[in-house]
């Protein structure tokens, strides 16, 4: 269905008709958000979500096929109602782009009117749903009847449609709960922030285990005076070790000696020690001009004092690497009475009886001393559908790719 | 330990795509001079990819974590597509604007040298972080031609009627591009579950992606209506500054305070 159009609006009345329709959705959303006094969407949860869904499909599937030659049905799944609800979805979200989501912003009509939770309000809904309805009978027409040729659209638009429909009507059904749990304790209580509520679990996780391993210290100055940190000048990216030379002006340090793992022996000087005991401890001279003094510094821990020396008003000190890894090692017992042991690490999630549980965080106020692990237990019935939507997305941009690669061949 | 200081580098660089692109002008009469005109710019570029390369190397991790760091790349690769585009299609003018650009974005790396910090946080360790990170990256190379030789077909226009050829060629990168950002933001998502428990979340940057994503989609659907040509000319000149405000611009957005993907050291 190619029409000839001048100009993006100009001269067409399907364009002047799509765009009309679209500013008053978004204008009716608005008011409706006004009107309820700031309330959020009413959520409809499984299997309530899952019918919705199915009767919007077969809804556009009926309309899309036995009404295919009606001028309304035609307008409502072609382009220029599509192009329309793009550009108000990139307007809602150009809100939500700019405002920030998720607080207050102390502006009591702004607030009514959602502009802090674009994503969850009425003009965002209106506009999705409109846009499921063009894009589904688009979908429907490509698909009835079938040609192979039209299988990367198929793909595309048929995966945005369930990613879209699937992950939007799925998100009420999605729980997130946050775990905190001590080590050599169990926990089977998890926290909704959003809620500011704990919940049982059907699950509980033992934390045997809490563990962060960091990248090397660095050298600075401290200046009390005013809370800043000054960076030496140390050549490109040398990391503290045996060796590392950093300037400040008016003198150096260099590294002597270098033990990432040390306890101080029974006269002071630090020994070897296990990784999980011993901290940082480096020697290092201080030299200006001909005179220099050596010294250790550490990197400090709950029982032991930072190892700091004093130059005039500052504070050579060595701060603790930012964490490289953190890992819990957790027991999980399930309702059934099975018992599973994990590790749970940032980007290494363990599924357990229908959950994902993630390393979220720790207390890092402790830092690597942590005995506190919070961990994030996610259930999300929906996603296998959502990915199967993705995974569609992917293929059709596969073959979009490859077509439009041939087609460059047309130049 | 870095091997040379990088603004002696980003300099010659860009001395060289100077020199190389000043020496074209003389090379358009005399024919002995093209060889060494290309030679120039094509030795800036590869130069800068050898310090990418030292980069990684003395980092021992990919240089892709900061805006910085990805800037390199950006101004490594950019002047790459405008080559390529010669060499595909004998169109010449593509590579200065790409060249301008990646300057540019050297630039700006001069004006804020970053500390080099090897730490790379957990949240970014993972399989999905190179595919993620260099398909968007060269989506974006290719926004960046895109919108380039989109703005030269409508300076073009005002002085006379712009070849066609012009036109397929913003086309046709903005199109590869878009099917770049498409992959890159499937990743994205399939990176955002395994690390952060869900696939979407509306956080700044994904919402500055959808945009950027829903713009480009915007133009794949006007150009499929044949939109005039003009018009889709200003659309893809104007879509990639909502481009740019994704990649550059989020973090400074009130909107960002309590964005996961603030990256930056320091």
């Amino acid at each position: 269905m190619r029409e000839d159009v001048k100009g993006w609006l100009g001269g067409e009345r399907n364009f002047r008709l799509a765009s009309a329709v679209t500013v008053l959705a978004v204008l009716a959303g608005f008011t409706i958000q006004y009107a309820l006094g700031g309330e959020g969407l009413p959520m409809l949860f499984w299997p309530l979500n899952a019918l919705f869904i199915l009767v919007l499909a077969a809804l556009l599937f009926l309309l899309g096929t036995a009404f295919r030659q009606n001028a309304f049905v035609s307008w409502l799944g072609g382009i220029p109602l599509g192009l329309s609800l793009i550009f108000a979805l990139v307007f809602l979200s150009l809100i939500g782009g700019f405002v920030q989501q998720g607080v207050a912003s102390g502006d009591a009509v702004l607030d009514r009117l959602g502009m802090n939770r674009i994503f969850s309000g009425w003009p965002f809904l209106f506009v999705v749903l409109l846009f499921l309805c063009n894009l589904g009978l688009s979908v429907v027409w490509k698909t009835i009847p079938f040609r192979i040729s039209n299988l990367q659209f198929m793909l595309f638009h048929g995966g945005f449609w369930i990613a879209l429909a699937c992950g939007l009507a799925g998100a009420s059904d999605l729980q997130r709960l946050i775990i905190p749990v001590y080590e050599g304790r169990a926990s089977s209580q998890g926290f909704i922030p959003q809620e500011n509520r704990m919940v049982q679990l059907p699950f509980s996780v033992y934390l045997d285990d809490f563990s962060i391993e960091e990248y090397t210290p660095r050298i600075v100055l401290y200046d009390p005076e005013n809370d800043r940190v000054l960076t030496g000048k140390a050549e490109g990216t040398a990391e503290v070790g045996k060796g590392f030379r950093s300037e400040w002006p008016g003198f150096s340090v260099t590294v002597l000696d270098y033990l990432p793992n040390a306890l101080p022996g029974p006269d002071g000087t630090p020994r070897q020690a296990d990784e999980k005991h011993g901290i940082p401890y480096a020697r290092v001279r201080i030299a200006a001009g001909e005179i220099h003094s050596d010294h250790w510094l550490n990197t400090g821990s709950p029982s032991i004092k930072p190892g700091v020396v004093q130059i005039e008003r500052y504070f050579l000190v060595m701060f603790p690497g930012t964490p490289r890894v953190f890992r819990s090692g957790v027991v999980l017992k399930g309702s059934g009475g099975s018992s599973t042991a994990a590790e749970l690490e940032v980007n290494k999630p363990v599924s357990f009886e229908g959950w994902k549980l993630y390393q979220m965080g720790y207390d890092e106020k402790a830092g690597r001393w942590s005995e506190l692990s919070l961990i994030e237990a996610v259930r999300d019935p929906w996603l296998p559908v959502v990915y199967f939507g993705f995974f569609m997305i992917m293929a059709g941009n596969a073959l979009f790719f490859w077509k439009g690669m041939k087609q460059g061949e047309i130049l | 330990m870095m091997p040379v200081e990088f603004s002696v580098i980003a300099m010659s660089v860009m001395a060289a795509w100077a020199l190389g692109s000043l020496l074209g002008i003389p090379a358009k009469r005399y024919a002995v001079l093209r060889f060494p005109a290309y030679g120039i710019m094509i030795a800036g570029t590869l130069l800068l990819g050898w310090f990418i390369a030292a980069y990684w190397i003395a980092l021992e991790r990919p240089p892709l974590r900061t805006l910085g760091e990805t800037r390199l790349w950006y101004a490594a690769l950019i002047p790459v597509v405008g080559f390529l585009v010669e060499y595909r299609w004998k169109i010449a003018w593509l590579k200065y604007y790409c060249m301008a650009l990646a300057s540019f974005f050297l630039a700006i790396n001069l004006a804020h040298p970053e500390v080099f910090d090897k730490a790379l946080m957990p949240a970014l360790q993972s399989v999905w972080f190179i595919p993620h990170v260099v398909v968007y990256l060269v989506g974006y190379v290719l926004l960046a031609a895109s919108s380039a030789a989109a703005w030269h077909n409508i300076i073009s226009g005002f002085r006379s009627r712009p070849e066609l050829i012009g036109y397929s060629i913003s086309h046709y990168l903005a199109l590869l591009g878009f099917v770049l950002l498409t992959f890159g933001l499937v990743f994205g998502a399939l990176w955002a579950k395994e690390a952060w428990g869900h696939y979407w979340t509306w956080d700044p940057k994904e919402t500055w992606a959808f945009i950027s994503w829903m713009a480009y989609l915007g133009y794949m659907h006007l150009s499929a209506i044949r939109t005039e040509k003009n018009r889709l000319q200003w659309y893809l000149a104007v879509s990639f500054l909502v481009l740019l405000v994704c990649w550059f611009g989020v973090n400074y957005l009130p909107s960002a305070q309590n964005s996961v993907h603030s990256y930056q050291s320091g």
